[in-house]
């Protein structure tokens, strides 16, 4: 930066006692004047006339000091006006600004001719010094915006990128401008371009943005869109896409940003409350199937004999119970569900309970020629227990081995006492289940697919179980199977010594 | 001679109530209790007409039809469903696909399944 250094300041010195050098620069004429002077005194001693000789030497200095003073100050203007120059100069010189102080800019003497121009000068190089200060100042505001700015974007990268949703932005070429982490998995690399990926889901998100980029005003579309990730999983997404016409700071020429969320655990419980009510409604038709249709025999006159007229009566009865029990089941359900089940306990024996369990799958168990084995421990197994919720639990264990198991096998109810705990096991030959399934049998609603057509049920009996078990009787509802081994399903309650 | 007509159903209550009706209307009536069963009978004996329900143990009423229309002696034989699956199954997807006449929704009465099965007879489809 060009300033007003040492160096100015003694050529400025110099232009103004400039002695030695000036009087070198005045040698010839002091060299003229020293001879006139002889001469003049010379013929001042043949005229006599000192007196004129005085002044004629005084005119000569005077004329010397004129020209002495002249020269200076045209130096003193050359200096002045050099340094001026020199600092316009500097103006010009692309990203170097010069930094000086106004008050140090060399003053112009009012009588040179330069006074005019130079004072102008002055003046400019005065008022851009004052509006680089101004500048300077505006700078480092806008530079502790910029540190600011940019510790918030960085901030709202760290929060978009712990949104668990994914979050995306494209501008009109539906490439990207902005992704959070969870949103990368949507996203496929073309060179230096990133898109959104994901077949159907890609065609169907870019029509949405399509279409909320044609509106001229703030909009947003939602719809709910599949996805199959790089696994063969199916997915459900919920996208939103919003082309920000309300925001100062929106996209101004076809931009959008998507917000996707995961829909799927929703829609499963949508698919399986809707498989729920289907397969509840199966169980419900199929006694009323009966009543209906015997009741119409009977109307019809079908009935030949006494015992067939009783025949039929019993099928209506036995049909009206099965109904019966269905509903109860689904009003358990329905009262466990709303936290409202009423539980009484007392000291049962267990194996009592067991045994007339058994009792009541022997029938279904015969239909399907399927072998019934009781295993029960010859101590008194005595627990607290609500006996009808222990024996549903049993009988929920037992009916689904007698479904699940092919005709001609074998189930066998087990009783033990081990270590202050009473267990009892469920074995059956039956289809068994996949590791997935042992996962998620308990699940409420969860019915094994592929042997979904074996029975009717409604997905509900083992969630009704573990209910059973582990909440009413701080007990644990286990099962260990292998796919086409068979199954055994275990409770373990407390017993009642360890309960006092 | 008299029509001979398979009832299949697991749920044996309602297949007699089915029975009882088809049989004093002087059909010959033969009843299981599952798929299986009902194909080995079919296989026996090809009946002129098939009722059979969809749910059931060992071989469902679908795996069933698919199963028959493969072979040549069943590949026409007539078939209506019982179901109490209602608007899961649909009719017209079964006709197109498994050349199934009809589906009759459980519960069902046994009268309109009498009248279903003269009719049939009657207009000498089969």
């Amino acid at each position: 930066m060009p300033q007003v250094d040492d160096s100015d300041r003694t050529e400025l010195r110099d232009a103004v006692f400039p002695m030695p050098r000036a009087l070198l620069q005045l040698i010839p004429s002091l060299i003229c004047a020293s001879a006139a002077t002889a001469v003049v005194v010379g013929l001042g001693l043949v005229a006599g006339a000192l007196a004129h000789a005085a002044l004629a030497v005084a005119l000569i200095w005077s004329v010397c000091a004129a020209q002495w003073y002249m020269v200076h100050r045209e130096r003193m203007d050359q200096v002045v006006a050099r340094r001026y120059l020199e600092l316009l100069t500097h103006l010009q010189e692309p990203g170097l600004a010069p930094v000086f102080n106004a008050e140090s800019l060399p003053a112009v003497d009012h009588r040179s001719p330069w006074y005019a121009p130079l004072t102008r000068i002055r003046d400019f190089l005065a008022s851009f010094h004052d509006r680089q200060m101004q500048l300077e100042t505006s700078r480092t505001a806008l530079d502790i915006r910029l540190q600011r700015t940019l510790a918030q974007l960085e901030l709202n990268a760290a929060v978009l990128s712990k949104v668990g949703e994914p979050v995306l932005a494209v501008d009109a070429y539906d490439e990207l401008l902005l992704a959070n982490s969870a949103a990368e998995m949507l996203l496929e690399t073309h060179g230096e371009k990133r898109r959104i990926a994901g077949g159907s889901m890609r065609d169907k998100l870019t029509n949405m943005i399509a279409d909320v980029r044609r509106r001229p005003v703030s909009a947003h579309r939602t719809e709910e869109l599949e996805w199959t990730d790089a696994q063969g999983h199916k997915r459900w997404y919920r996208a939103t896409v919003d082309n920000l016409r309300d925001q100062p700071s929106g996209f101004e020429h076809g931009g959008a940003v998507v917000v996707l969320r995961d829909v799927s655990a929703a829609r499963e419980i949508q698919q399986q409350h809707a498989e729920f009510v289907s397969a509840a409604s199966h169980e419900m038709k199929t006694p009323l199937a009966g009543i209906k249709a015997y009741v119409e025999l009977l109307a019809d006159g079908e009935a030949e004999s006494e015992t067939e007229r009783e025949e039929f009566l019993d099928v209506i009865t036995g049909q009206a119970d099965r109904l019966q029990r269905l509903i109860e089941n689904l009003l358990n359900i329905a009262r466990i569900e709303a936290g409202v089940v009423q539980v009484s306990k007392s000291s049962r024996g267990v194996n009592e309970i067991a045994a007339e369990a058994l009792e009541v799958l022997r029938p279904a168990a015969e239909a399907k020629q399927i072998t019934l084995v009781s295993d029960l421990s010859p101590l008194y197994l005595g627990a607290m227990v609500d006996r009808d919720m222990l024996s549903q639990a049993i009988i929920n264990l037992l009916s689904n081995a007698v479904k699940y198991t092919p005709q001609g096998g074998t189930v066998t109810l087990r009783s033990r006492l081990a270590d202050h705990e009473i267990q009892i096991d469920v074995e059956d030959t039956g289809v068994g289940l996949s590791e997935e399934d042992c996962v998620r049998v308990f699940e409420k609603f969860y019915r094994v697919e592929k042997d979904k057509n074996m029975a009717a049920g409604t997905g509900l009996g083992l969630a009704l179980a573990q209910h059973i078990v582990e909440d009413v009787h701080g007990g644990h509802l286990t099962v260990r199977s292998k796919l086409g081994q068979g199954s055994t399903f275990g409770i373990t309650i407390p017993s009642a010594g360890r309960n006092a | 001679m008299s029509k001979h007509v398979l009832l299949c159903d697991d749920e044996t209550a309602i297949i007699r109530a089915a029975e009882i009706k088809l049989s004093r209307a002087g059909y010959r009536v033969t009843c299981c209790s599952d798929g299986q069963a009902a194909l080995e009978a079919i296989q026996l004996e090809t009946p002129d007409l098939l009722l059979t329900d969809c749910q059931m143990p060992r071989l469902g009423g679908l795996e069933l039809i698919r199963r028959l229309r493969e072979l040549e002696a069943t590949h026409d034989l007539p078939i209506y469903m019982l179901t109490a699956k209602g608007f899961e199954l649909s009719a017209e997807e079964l006709k197109a696909k498994w050349n199934v006449l009809g589906v009759i929704a459980k519960p069902f009465s046994p009268r309109e399944v009498l009248k279903l099965v003269d009719d049939l007879f009657a207009v000498g489809a089969v």
